[in-house]
């Protein structure tokens, strides 16, 4: 399947590891990636906070440099892009003032978006369009056995639901589904669901902290030996500001936190060094030897 | 029909702590959560505790969390969650300490409503005319959106988990109830109110969009938010670090199209800020992961354009809708008055 490829920031920067490891896991799950050196940021919920137009306009003009591509599909690798690029989408179909406007300032661009591309999420697409647990089973050369995985789904993929169409908002499945197909066992808790603490990062860091702080620690007390997260500002959160998290909740907490694609291609064999293991700041050796992998130094 | 096994919080005061109480029942599919808890206390236990009264999503009395999920027990059904969960687990709404099984002590929630002055504030340069209503015109109404829809029920400040990390925010109730107030052409207050919640209040929102969900009214108190922020922005301009964020990271997309976080951190945080952060870059540079800033994207001339076009004030296009009901301008102007005698009544059976 033929996608246009929408890494988003954070992949390109300081989270690298993500593109690698997407890299690595498509064509092995029969994704095609088709790269657009084009794409500008989502706004990633901030910049529509300042100008709703000019964020709907930035992600109508993504989308229409894929559709012009002859993609419908661009597929995101993180929970905040597919929510921005659907909350553009959504605002076009239902806003016609905002749609006027930005079909005007996309006209003399010679873009024009139609509506026919939409974000998908890489997770959305192995789940609903490649058939989930069917495809990879075949797959997996080193099965999961053993590993309890937390999935932190983050919240942007799933709310607001009429945005995103994606699973049950507030009680999904699909990364599960995923985790045990992967050999692994998921871990049911309740903070899967909530906030990383990402957003207020900049602006209160004691109380973001806090909050990775509790995800973690209740993803622990029911029983995860690692996390997964199909956002890699949450992963910021979870695994860039472990420490401080672990400060915040008064207990140092150790958890292993895996993007999204490499759980999945650890599961499809690949080495950790090729996943971008290595560059994490909270060290992954200890799930990485329960299933049977050995760590090598990037 | 379906078997419903039902675990319910229980505590009582003298209890040290909680526990799950266990009945199964057989019920119709659609039969709403209340019903079966009512049955419960009606036919088994008529020790336990919870609030309730219409039973139809009106009185806003009987939320609490169903699966986890903060809900109106009188409008959730019980055939789903069954399906969903292999059972119903029901406990009381959160960030409001059990005063008994399912009942709470709402005094956060209410003290947080309160405290954003849920109110006209009398505005002096426009004064209501006397004895008689102060109409609007339909674009002064659009403006409320959904929010005078809220029934006070405080499902979305049961789920909010920025309240539960952090006492301080407001959650998502008061500040949809601000924003209702705010944009009310009637109301005074609008520059006061919103520099009253800038500084913590409206910028702590984590916008995980839970009391979206939760809501039974679909008041959508996530989105009003951020439409406070917007309004907190142009008024106030970027006076701390939730409103600078938001604006320097809009500016910061012009220079390549793709975010500059380094640069980023250095707008919102200010020099002595970002210093802070850098043991943080420096254990991250141990790992390879420096902050190399990539290159320009393709194609950043079409971002600056779209940028040129549409980031001013006047090209907020989403505003547009509320520009004719600009919140501090004219009243329109008031129909004549209706009397008796300029208005005969309608004939009566007159007519053929």
């Amino acid at each position: 399947m033929k996608v246009a490829y929408y890494p988003g920031c954070v992949a390109q920067e300081s989270g690298r590891e993500l593109d690698m490891a997407t890299r690595a896991v498509a064509p092995l799950v029969g994704i095609e990636l088709v790269d657009f050196p084009n794409f500008s940021c989502c706004g990633s919920g901030f910049v529509d906070e300042a100008n709703l137009t000019l964020n709907v306009a930035l992600n109508a003009r993504n989308l229409a440099i894929a559709e012009r591509a002859g993609l419908t599909r661009i597929m995101t690798v993180c929970s905040t892009c597919q929510g921005m690029l659907s909350l553009a989408r959504h605002t076009l179909k239902e806003n016609a003032t905002v749609a006027r406007r930005v079909e005007e300032t996309l006209r003399p661009l010679g873009l024009r978006y139609e509506g026919r591309a939409e974000a998908r999420h890489l997770l959305q697409i192995l789940v609903e369009d490649l058939g989930g647990a069917e495809r990879l089973k075949p797959l997996i050369r080193r099965p999961l056995t053993g590993l309890k995985v937390g999935a932190f789904y983050g919240c942007h993929l799933l709310r607001p639901h009429d945005h995103v169409e994606f699973d049950d908002p507030e009680d999904p499945h699909s990364f599960e589904d995923v985790i045990r197909a992967l050999g692994a066992e998921p871990v049911d808790y309740r903070g899967r669901v909530l906030c990383c603490g990402f957003p207020i990062q900049f602006v209160k860091p004691a109380t973001a902290e806090r909050i990775a702080g509790h995800q973690i620690l209740d993803a622990k007390a029911h029983g995860a030996d690692a996390m997964a997260t199909p956002c890699p500002l949450c992963h910021i959160s979870l695994d860039g500001y472990q420490k401080e998290a672990g400060r915040a909740v008064g207990t140092e907490l150790n958890m292993p936190i895996f993007h999204f694609p490499q759980l999945v291609g650890l599961a499809l064999g690949l080495a950790p060094a090729v996943l971008g293991l290595p560059r994490h700041l909270v060290n992954v050796d200890g799930a990485l030897a329960r299933i049977g992998a050995v760590a090598v130094p990037a | 029909m379906v078997e419903v096994p039902l675990e319910i919080y229980r505590k009582s005061p003298q209890d040290a702590a909680p526990h799950y109480d266990r009945f199964q029942i057989e019920v119709e599919e659609h039969t709403p959560v209340l019903t079966v808890l009512l049955k419960v206390r009606d036919e088994i236990d008529p020790t336990l505790s919870l609030r309730y009264s219409c039973r139809q999503a009106i009185c806003g009395s009987c939320a609490m969390r169903i699966n986890g999920k903060s809900r109106l027990a009188c409008r959730t059904p019980v055939g789903p969650e069954v399906r969903l969960r292999g059972r119903i687990r029901i406990d009381p709404m959160g960030n409001q300490p059990v005063l008994r099984d399912l009942v709470v002590d709402q005094k956060p929630f209410w003290d947080r409503y309160y405290a954003v002055k849920p109110y006209l504030i009398p505005d002096p340069a426009h004064p209501l005319p006397e004895g008689r209503e102060s109409p609007m015109s339909p674009e002064q109404v659009e403006q409320f959106r959904e929010t005078p829809r809220c029934i006070s029920c405080a499902s979305c400040y049961s789920a909010c988990p920025a309240i539960a990390s952090d006492p301080s925010f407001l959650g998502p109730m008061a500040l949809a109830k601000l924003y209702r107030f705010a944009v009310d052409p009637r109301d005074g207050g609008y520059t006061q109110r919103l520099q009253a919640v800038q500084n913590q209040g409206l910028w702590l929102c984590l916008r995980c969009n839970l009391c979206v969900e939760a809501c039974p009214k679909d008041v959508r108190p996530a989105e009003r938010i951020v439409d406070l922020k917007w309004m907190a922005n142009q008024e106030l301009g970027a006076r701390e670090p939730g409103s600078r964020h938001a604006i320097r990271f809009a500016s910061n997309l012009t220079e390549g199209g793709l975010l500059n976080e380094r640069r980023l951190a250095v707008d919102t945080l200010g020099l002595g800020g970002s210093l802070r952060q850098l043991p943080k870059a420096i254990a991250m540079m141990r790992k390879g992961r420096s902050l190399r800033r990539h290159p320009p994207i393709q194609g950043l001339n079409e971002v600056q354009a779209i940028y040129q076009a549409l980031d001013r004030p006047e090209d907020l296009a989403h505003r547009e809708r509320q520009k004719g009901a600009d919140v501090k301008g004219p009243r329109p102007p008031l129909p004549p008055k209706a009397t008796t005698q300029s208005a005969p009544p309608p004939s009566k059976g007159g007519s053929p």
